[in-house]
Order: C-alpha cells, then sequence, then structure tokens
C-alpha cells in the first residue's frame, strides 16, 4: 500500500506545476465505509489527500466531465493538464478513453497507485453495521482490517473485497506516469463462472430474474452518470428526436433502457462496478455488462481497456469473424 | 381464440441484395408468407440494433436483419460490421430472457429469391414457436 506521505508529496509536485489545471483524487468521507473523490485546483489542499481501501471510486469519471466552455474573444483556451488518481482498474478506464480518443494522451497526468483490493460497503455494513463515522481500512496479507471509530476489526478478504477484486487481473495501474507506491503482485484470474452459472438458466427464468430486477429500476441514471464510458454529450436515453425510449419507469421502459445501457457498453466496458455500487435499489448490473464481457473475449478475443493501440471493437472487423446464427 | 398465432416479423433488408432478393421472390412468383413487414434500409450496417429492440417493444413477434454476403456489400463492409454488432445483441438479448428464436439475421444475395422464402418460414416457425412476444411490449394507454 502506498505510504500517504509519499502520495501527497507527489501530488504536490504535480499540482504546483504550470501545466497542471486540476488533480482529481480522494479524500476522506463524512461517513461510512468509502471514501469522497475530490477534484483539487491548488497545493494548500493536498493534505486532505489518501489511499486505502475505501478508496472504491473511478476518478476517471471525472476526467471527461470538464465542460469546455467558448472562450472570449482575446483570450486563450485553457490547455493546462488534468493529474488523476487510478487503480488499477481504474487505468483501464483512461486507456479506453484514450483508445475513444475521448481526449489525448497529452492531456492527462497520470498517478497509478498499485491496490490490493477496495472493500464494499454493502458487504461491510452486513458485517459491522453502518457506521456513522468515516471509516479507515487496510489489507494485509488475506487480511483486511477495517477501524470503525477507533475500533479495529478484521475480516477475511473474500468477506468484505468488492466482487471485482476478486477476479482482479489488473492490480498494477496499465497506464502511468508516476507510479506511486511498489507493483503489487497479481492475485486473482477471471473465469467467468458467475456468467456460466447464470447461463444454465432457462429462457423462461432468466426472464423471471430480469422481470424482477428492471421492475425496480426507478431510472435515476446514476449508473450512466458514475460510468467513466459514458461521456456523450447527448446520450441515447435523454434526447427525444428520436426517441428510443420514453421516461415513465414501467417494466417495458426499464427494460429497453438497461439493453441499451448495456449495448453501448459492448466491447468498452472496463469492470469497475461503479454502475452496481451506486445503484440505489440494488439491480445486479453488472450481470449484463460481465456476459457482454465474456463473449467479446470468446467471439472476438479482445478486451477493451488493455492495450492503448488497439481499435474500438465495434469499429474494425475481421473477415473471419463468428457467424454461427446467422442464415 | 382457436385461430393459430400468427407472428409479426419486422425485417430489415439491404437495398442492394436482400430487398433485390425479396424482389426477385416476388417477381418469380415464389411464395413466402406474409407476416413479414419488409423495411428497406441502404446497408446491413445501417441498422441500429436498438432498431431490433425497438421493434420487439413496439409489437414485433420476431425480428430479421438481411443483408449481402461477407464481401459482397455494396459498402464493401458495411456488412462485417453489421455481423459484430448483430452477433453481441443476440447474445445479449438471449441473456435478458428473450426467446434466441426471435433475432435473426441471414446473408440473401439479389439472386437467392427461394433463399430468402426460405428466410422467412423459418424466422415465423421460430417466432411461432416462441409465441408471442410479450415480455417488454409497449403498453397502449388509451386514455
Amino acid at each position: 500500500m502506498v505510504d500517504v506521505n509519499e502520495l501527497q508529496e507527489k501530488a504536490r509536485e504535480v499540482l504546483a506545476g504550470d501545466d497542471v489545471r486540476r488533480l482529481i483524487g480522494w479524500k476522506r468521507g463524512t461517513y461510512g465505509y468509502e471514501a469522497a473523490p475530490t477534484v483539487l485546483k491548488d497545493v494548500s489542499e493536498v493534505d486532505q489527500l489518501i489511499f486505502d481501501a475505501t478508496c472504491v471510486q473511478n476518478p476517471a469519471s471525472f476526467i471527461t466531465l470538464e465542460e469546455k466552455r467558448p472562450v472570449p474573444r482575446g483570450q486563450e483556451p485553457d490547455t493546462r493538464k488534468i493529474a488523476v488518481m487510478v487503480k488499477g482498474c481504474d487505468s483501464r478506464a483512461v486507456v479506453q478513453q484514450l483508445v475513444e480518443k475521448a481526449y489525448d494522451r497529452d492531456d492527462v497526468i497520470v498517478l497509478g497507485i498499485p491496490c490490493r483490493g477496495v472493500i464494499d460497503r454493502r458487504k461491510a455494513e452486513k458485517l459491522f453495521g453502518e457506521s456513522t463515522e468515516p471509516v479507515v481500512a487496510s489489507t494485509n496479507g488475506d487480511k483486511v482490517t477495517v477501524e470503525v471509530g477507533g475500533e479495529k476489526k478484521e475480516a477475511d478478504r473474500k468477506d468484505i473485497l468488492m466482487d471485482k477484486c476478486m477476479r482482479c487481473r489488473y492490480p498494477n495501474p496499465l497506464v502511468s506516469d508516476f507510479l506511486l507506491g511498489e507493483e503489487v503482485e497479481k492475485w486473482a484470474d477471471d473465469e467467468f463462472g458467475d456468467v456460466d452459472e447464470f447461463e444454465k438458466m432457462i429462457p423462461e427464468d432468466k426472464w423471471k430474474f430480469w422481470d424482477e430486477q428492471f421492475s425496480k429500476c426507478i431510472r435515476c441514471y446514476s449508473c450512466r452518470n458514475v460510468c467513466p464510458m459514458c461521456y456523450c454529450v447527448e446520450c441515447v436515453v435523454t434526447k427525444t428526436r428520436p426517441q428510443w425510449t420514453r421516461r415513465s419507469t414501467d417494466i417495458s421502459e426499464n427494460t429497453v433502457y438497461h439493453i441499451q445501457r448495456a449495448w453501448h457498453l459492448a466491447g468498452r466496458c472496463i469492470e469497475c462496478m461503479e454502475c452496481q455500487r451506486v445503484c440505489p435499489v440494488d439491480i445486479p448490473i453488472m450481470t449484463l455488462n460481465r456476459k457482454l464481457t465474456r463473449d467479446v473475449k470468446e467471439m472476438f478475443d479482445f478486451e477493451p481497456g488493455v492495450d492503448v493501440e488497439s481499435e474500438p471493437l465495434l469499429a474494425c472487423y475481421r473477415p473471419n469473424d463468428p457467424e454461427e446464427y446467422i442464415m | 381464440m382457436s385461430e393459430e398465432f400468427e407472428p409479426n416479423i419486422v425485417a430489415f433488408l439491404c437495398n442492394w441484395c436482400s430487398y433485390a432478393g425479396a424482389d426477385l421472390a416476388g417477381t418469380s412468383r415464389t411464395h413466402y408468407l406474409p407476416n413479414v413487414k419488409i423495411i428497406r434500409v441502404m446497408c446491413s450496417g445501417r441498422v441500429n440494433p436498438l432498431f431490433l429492440v425497438n421493434a420487439l417493444q413496439q409489437g414485433a413477434d420476431g425480428v430479421l436483419i438481411s443483408g449481402c454476403h461477407p464481401g459482397d456489400c455494396h459498402y464493401l463492409e458495411g456488412n462485417y460490421y453489421a455481423r459484430r454488432r448483430f452477433m453481441l445483441m443476440h447474445k445479449l438479448l438471449e441473456h435478458v430472457g428473450v426467446d434466441p428464436g426471435r433475432v435473426n439475421m441471414s446473408w440473401v444475395s439479389a439472386s437467392e429469391g427461394a433463399k430468402f422464402a426460405d428466410v422467412v418460414q423459418e424466422s415465423v416457425d421460430k417466432a411461432k414457436a416462441a409465441g408471442p412476444m410479450d415480455q417488454f411490449r409497449r403498453r397502449q394507454i388509451n386514455w
């Protein structure tokens, strides 16, 4: 785990440079098991930066949020860079955004942090109850130490870490200008067992499952807003000409919304699990995304967010792509 | 309700091959089922997979995309892109619980009138087996 002093030292150094406009990182949350993402503009704010197992958020989501306002006559646009702190999984989002040319590599400074897993708020609350104070958590070996209100508690890694961490193949950042802390060893692999398990169901049961899940959806669009890959200026679900999906929250429109959301992430989802984490009604959104990730890997031998030089999946083709369902 | 269920199939045919193939089936008096409602598009690559979802939502029991054979596309590569998209959308809809028989794609060239009739027959048979599409059809409200 990276030392906080080292992290703040580097952040201070980066932010002090003339070419940096903002720095995105994490600070201690106000309560509960999650840190809070923060955007710093000045060196004096650097002291609040932290990194530990509570830093679940994906700062890559914020890079594309900057509004590019028209510049008044006679003024030059602000071309200074944005510095961003990323874990291994977050760095895949940066890679995928670079692949899609959301911004240039020169526009960002990436501070990579090797990560040993982050905790899942839902799991932690089940184990230790809700917390009204900010929690400090750290991983050591197979244990996770959680400090709730000055009281230290320990849990097994698999009981408290996010599901994505238990199948993390990229604990070290794939792209970084500065690496903070030492690289960690990969501890898990992804077999897509959960997808296989779901696939065993017959279509009627699958629909019964999704009928129940999609009926809960209140269409708050949190999953879209938090997604690092959902940075379209005009989103298909909010535009009215053509209107792809109506705004009513019935099963028909909810289903179509979720199919659209998953579809637009086909071959792009980097599995940071932010969508599922922020869902207020606990819809297992990643079940859809993981299915597509698995199929993309199987059919097209493609993995998003790994190689900056790769082409976006649906913007290229191979003449010998699979076509077993085509008559 | 003694009548047999007749599915609605919405077919997106590309202008250069499949639409001409359907035309050939017509002009050569080949019989094909009237369940299919044809929408002509310039290329199968024009078909946004959300068209399929939208069709299913608005009353189709099955959908069919048809384009030129790989390598024959009028725009050289449109059907290759369409193929990738279709394969993924097919899998996604199957995962959500939509019967895989409702979503079909075929390659029909301008000279394959008979094949077009077969493709329509097969799509209708599959949609019939799957029954009426009632999973996420849009409910029409008469105010």
